[in-house]
């Protein structure tokens, strides 16, 4: 029976779409949460990985190790505990997680914001961050994680977002009418049909309308000083 | 001079950005082409042009419902051009029985289903805000979720937004809190599932799932919160809540037994506790699948546009989804045979309720809830599950304002119209005809649009006011509180802002005006009661009430009596507070009742403070006696008409009559009435709704039906009405076609013949 492998997981992509706003400065940092959110849940998808990098160091010199395949296995899977035990246990309260420095970052720019004097406009908040530094908090400060104008990338994915459901729902293929027409139905099916339910138009001609009414206007003047 | 935002108005009538012309009445009711057959010529010409749909104001006279009422002047307004949102989500709890709504500018409405399916709480919306997902968590806590990427929690005590905490994966499409109700899941515009911890005071960023190809439109937990059912675009992923990992991908056929270009969005989809998942898609389709294997069970066809929602009963035994041709579709476990255990899912019953797109639906133990685009809230109690077959199990649809939104100046006749960015005002027309019951008068001077204020800021208008006076205009957002000083010279009008408001007046849930307009009354939403002295063209805050105690039941009303000493503010569980404004301090408190209040008032000369409540109850309470009157005691020991208690509607303005004291006028949205106390009471077995019985009648009968509910149902829907002067009454209309006609385009239906 085939054992089919399991998908690898897409998460390593999440952290750095994620980093869009907050660009943690270090590779290390990169590197580590590449590790740790990428960590397949068997080890069988971890062992390409190892066994690439092997077959690269040796290629030059001579034909590279027979090794069983148990005992690979084994291997990779010893060098897999070992590194995360070493990334792990000590590293997560020096390294807090993506999620806790964007967060650090958004409150830290809010009270930026409001401790500026004057009378700040209470809806341009976020409008008026340019570019605010925070200094986040890590036991070797190895990085700086930097905000920078983000409120037009917020508007332009809700912008994207509103114009996802616009046209899913009323876009091209989708079977609208408009309201006249759809209340006007039960009108042209009634014995003794009747007019449409917004028959007239009163937006038609509005300009003509109001130059007519102008020229009776001056008409009238004119018939008046004649007359006289 | 004049606010930046204020526009001044010339005698035109017009709005200025002029509406589609809402379409003619249906069929003119009887009084008017009397009436067009019997006046002059220029009498057709008013009745007409109403009909066409200007906004105009019209005099018309009309006499109430029976003899010794008076003849009132009647101004029918119909130019408040009043458009509810579209309902966007709703959100049923159980264990307090209510019902939790947002709408599609942002506004958040909290209905209590036991109280008669009154509102009696609301969040005001915002312009940035696109609500997308609602949900109930344990301990009675509300969370929404929206296209601005963050997580919001309501304060349903302190009435304002707790917090609102960013998710950092775009727009949020889709929230489900699990079946414990501590943790709450997010689908977002990358494609990653968030999941939440729900602390005390704040939730808390737990992990992520695997990260999926495209946006994540709906979710749902699996009953045991071990697996959850993500719908997408094309597929559906089934997750195990511990790894985060994607167990299956079911892909979803864009038709049903065809080909199609349009990609299909998996709208809707629902766990049950066997494993089965069940999806509803825009192709039409409603879906069976198996999550052990990930494949497909069963399809139905049931629409030949999308099906936007599902929801699923708590007993897992129905199903209900909304269709985006306004059908509701029913489905029940029912038994193959009728002596045979196994069941299947069978498609029951269709509900045409709506005329757009049903964007939502909610399953309680009793009863279907739907709403959509077209703005109703539609609820269907289930026969089969309804104990007692009462009116109670009638269709409720709920599409009018359950608070008013018209506030109006007697001395100048002024009418000021609250929207939800800006604030309208209008001068009502006048006329010098006279003529008889039934007649509508021409009118001599058209009502004019004298103010188009716009609101600063994204945030939505909560509550409005113009003083009795007309020189004063008060609203309020959430973050600011606004006045305005009108100047009246000749026929202008010019306006002034009061600056530097205080902080603690803004958020205002209520605001009132004194009869005199010297005091301002504000209820803030923390619970504090603030009055204001106004003088000139300047403010001095005088006191401020502090909240009593008491949990917040439902939003603060407030009510001045018209010698201003006395103010009644509800809202609280204690009760109704009676207030003595020139002592300040606390003089009585009504006694509480269970179902929230929906309309305040204090009489004139005896200052009786008469409130109704969300179940059509009425009570008169005396303010210098603290008790109630014999009147109201009287009423309570009889009853009211069973037909006054089945009304949909809660009654929204309390008005009286300056020269007689026996007489209350109040109104709800499809009738007014005015209760004569001198007259006996009706028992069940009279007639309550008796228009003026003819005259050839005889005396005897005529003194036999008469009661002291006289009640008129010419003016409908109303929105507002009330008494202007002795002989005066504006009554403003708000035609349920002339709401239809600017709503967004439904769907096609193809009927055959057309």
């Amino acid at each position: 029976m085939v054992q089919l492998r399991p998908r690898a997981s897409r998460a390593p992509a999440s952290a750095e779409a994620m980093v869009d706003e907050g660009q943690p400065a270090s590779e290390e940092e990169e590197a580590e949460h590449g590790l740790l959110l990428g960590q397949p849940s068997s080890g069988a998808a971890a062992e390409p990985l190892e066994e690439d990098e092997e077959g690269d160091d040796e290629f030059d010199d001579e034909a590279p190790e027979e090794l069983t395949f148990a005992s690979a296995q084994a291997e990779a899977r010893e060098e897999e505990r070992r590194v995360r035990e070493t990334v792990t246990a000590p590293s997560r309260p020096a390294c807090p997680s993506l999620y806790t420095i964007l967060e650090k970052l958004t409150t830290a720019s809010q009270t930026n914001v409001k401790k500026s004097p004057g009378k700040v406009k209470e809806g341009n908040d976020s409008k008026k961050v340019k570019v605010q530094k925070a200094q986040s908090v890590s036991q070797n400060k190895s990085y700086l994680a930097v905000r920078l104008k983000d409120q037009d990338l917020r508007d332009s994915r809700q912008q994207a977002a509103q114009a996802f459901i616009h046209n899913s729902l009323y876009g091209p293929g989708t079977n609208r009418t408009t309201v006249n027409k759809f209340l006007s139905l039960a009108n042209k099916r009634l014995p003794v049909k009747k007019a449409a339910v917004q028959f007239l138009n009163n937006a038609w001609g509005i300009q003509k309308k109001q130059n007519a009414k102008r020229f009776k206007r001056r008409w009238m003047v004119r018939k008046m000083k004649t007359k006289k | 001079m004049g606010g930046r935002r204020a526009r001044r108005r010339a005698a035109n009538g017009r709005q200025p950005n002029l509406p589609p012309p809402s379409p003619p009445p249906r069929a003119l009711p009887a009084h008017f082409r009397l009436c067009a057959r019997s006046t002059s010529g220029a009498e057709p010409e008013s009745a007409r042009a109403r009909g066409a749909g200007a906004e105009r104001g019209e005099r018309r006279e009309g006499e109430s419902a029976a003899a010794g009422m008076g003849e009132f002047k009647v101004h029918r307004v119909r130019f408040f051009n009043y458009v509810p949102s579209g309902i966007r989500c709703v959100a049923y709890n159980n264990q307090s029985n209510r019902l939790a709504v947002s709408r599609t500018d942002g506004t958040v409405e909290v209905y209590n289903l036991s109280a008669n399916y009154f509102q009696e709480k609301f969040f005001p919306g915002h312009e940035s805000r696109a609500t997308e997902a609602l949900c109930w968590a344990e301990g009675q806590r509300l969370f929404s979720a929206g296209l601005n990427g963050e997580i919001m929690e309501y304060d349903l005590q302190a009435l304002n937004i707790k917090y609102a905490v960013d998710a950092f994966g775009g727009p949020i499409w889709s929230m489900a809190a699990s079946p414990s109700g501590s943790q709450l899941l997010v689908g977002c515009e990358d494609g990653s599932v968030k999941l939440f911890q729900i602390t005390p005071d704040k939730i808390q960023f737990e992990r992520n799932f695997d990260r999926q190809k495209s946006r994540i439109l709906s979710l749902s937990w699996h009953p045991s919160g071990t697996h959850i059912a993500a719908g997408s675009i094309d597929y559906i992923s089934v997750f195990d809540v511990k790894s985060g990992s994607a167990v299956h991908k079911m892909i979803v056929d864009r038709q049903y037994m065809g080909v199609s270009k349009r990609k299909c969005i998996v709208w809707g989809v629902a766990f049950l506790s066997d494993g089965t998942v069940i999806s509803v898609d825009s192709a039409g389709k409603v879906q069976f699948w198996d999550s052990a294997t990930g494949t497909l069970v069963k399809s139905h066809l049931i629409a030949n546009a999308d099906v936007q929602s599902i929801a699923v009963a708590e007993q897992e035994d129905s199903f209900v989804v909304g269709t985006a041709e306004g059908t509701v579709f029913h489905f029940q476990l029912v038994p193959v045979t009728s002596n045979s255990s196994e069941k299947q899912w069978v498609r029951t019953k269709p509900f045409q309720h709506h005329t757009h797109d049903v964007r939502t639906v909610a399953h309680s133990p009793t009863a279907l809830i739907s709403g959509g685009t077209d703005t109703h809230l539609v609820i269907r109690p289930l026969m089969e599950k309804v104990e007692v077959k009462n009116y109670d199990a009638a269709l409720r649809k709920i599409t009018f304002p359950h608070r008013r939104l018209i506030s109006c100046s007697k001395k100048r006749q002024l009418l000021l119209f609250q929207f939800a960015h800006h604030l309208e005002l209008w001068r009502l027309g006048s006329t010098v005809a006279t003529g008889k019951n039934g007649d509508t008068l021409p009118l001599s001077k058209n009502a004019d649009h004298l103010l188009h204020l716009k609101t600063k800021g994204p945030e939505n208008i909560i509550c409005s006011c113009i003083s009795p006076c007309g020189s004063w205009i008060a609203y309020s957002t959430v973050s600011r509180f606004f006045l305005y000083r009108l100047n009246y010279e000749h026929d202008n009008i010019s306006l002034k802002r009061v600056s530097k408001m205080p902080p603690f007046l803004r958020s205002a849930l209520q605001i009132l005006f004194s009869e005199d307009s010297t005091k301002l009354f504000v209820a803030s939403n923390q619970g504090a009661l603030h009055i204001v002295q106004l003088s000139g063209g300047s403010f001095k805050h005088l006191h401020a009430f502090q909240p009593q105690s008491g949990t917040v039941e439902a939003m603060c009303l407030l009510a001045v009596s018209s010698d201003g000493n006395w103010l009644a503010a509800s809202g609280t569980s204690a009760g109704v507070h009676v207030y003595n404004v020139k002592q300040l301090k606390l003089h009585c408190t009504v006694p509480a009742y269970n179902f929230p209040v929906t309309a305040m008032a204090i009489a004139p000369n005896t200052n009786n403070l008469v409130i109704a409540h969300s179940d059509q109850q009425v009570f008169e309470y005396s303010i210098p006696d603290k008790q109630y009157t014999d009147w109201s005691r009287t009423v309570q020991k009889q009853g009211f008409h069973h037909l006054w208690l089945q009304r949909d509607t809660p009654i929204t303005h309390i008005s009286f009559h300056p020269k007689r004291p026996m007489h209350i006028l109040l109104h709800d949205a499809y009738m007014f009435c005015i209760i004569d106390k001198s007259l006996p009471l009706p028992n069940d077995k009279t007639l309550l709704y008796n228009p003026f019985p003819p005259t050839n009648e005889s005396d005897v009968v005529r003194r036999r039906t008469a009661h002291a509910f006289k009640i008129s149902k010419i003016y409908k829907p109303l929105l507002f009405m009330d008494l202007l002067d002795e002989r005066t009454l504006v009554a403003v209309e708000r035609p349920l076609d002339d709401i239809i006609a600017q709503l967004p385009p439904p769907i096609k239906k193809k009927k055959f013949g057309t």
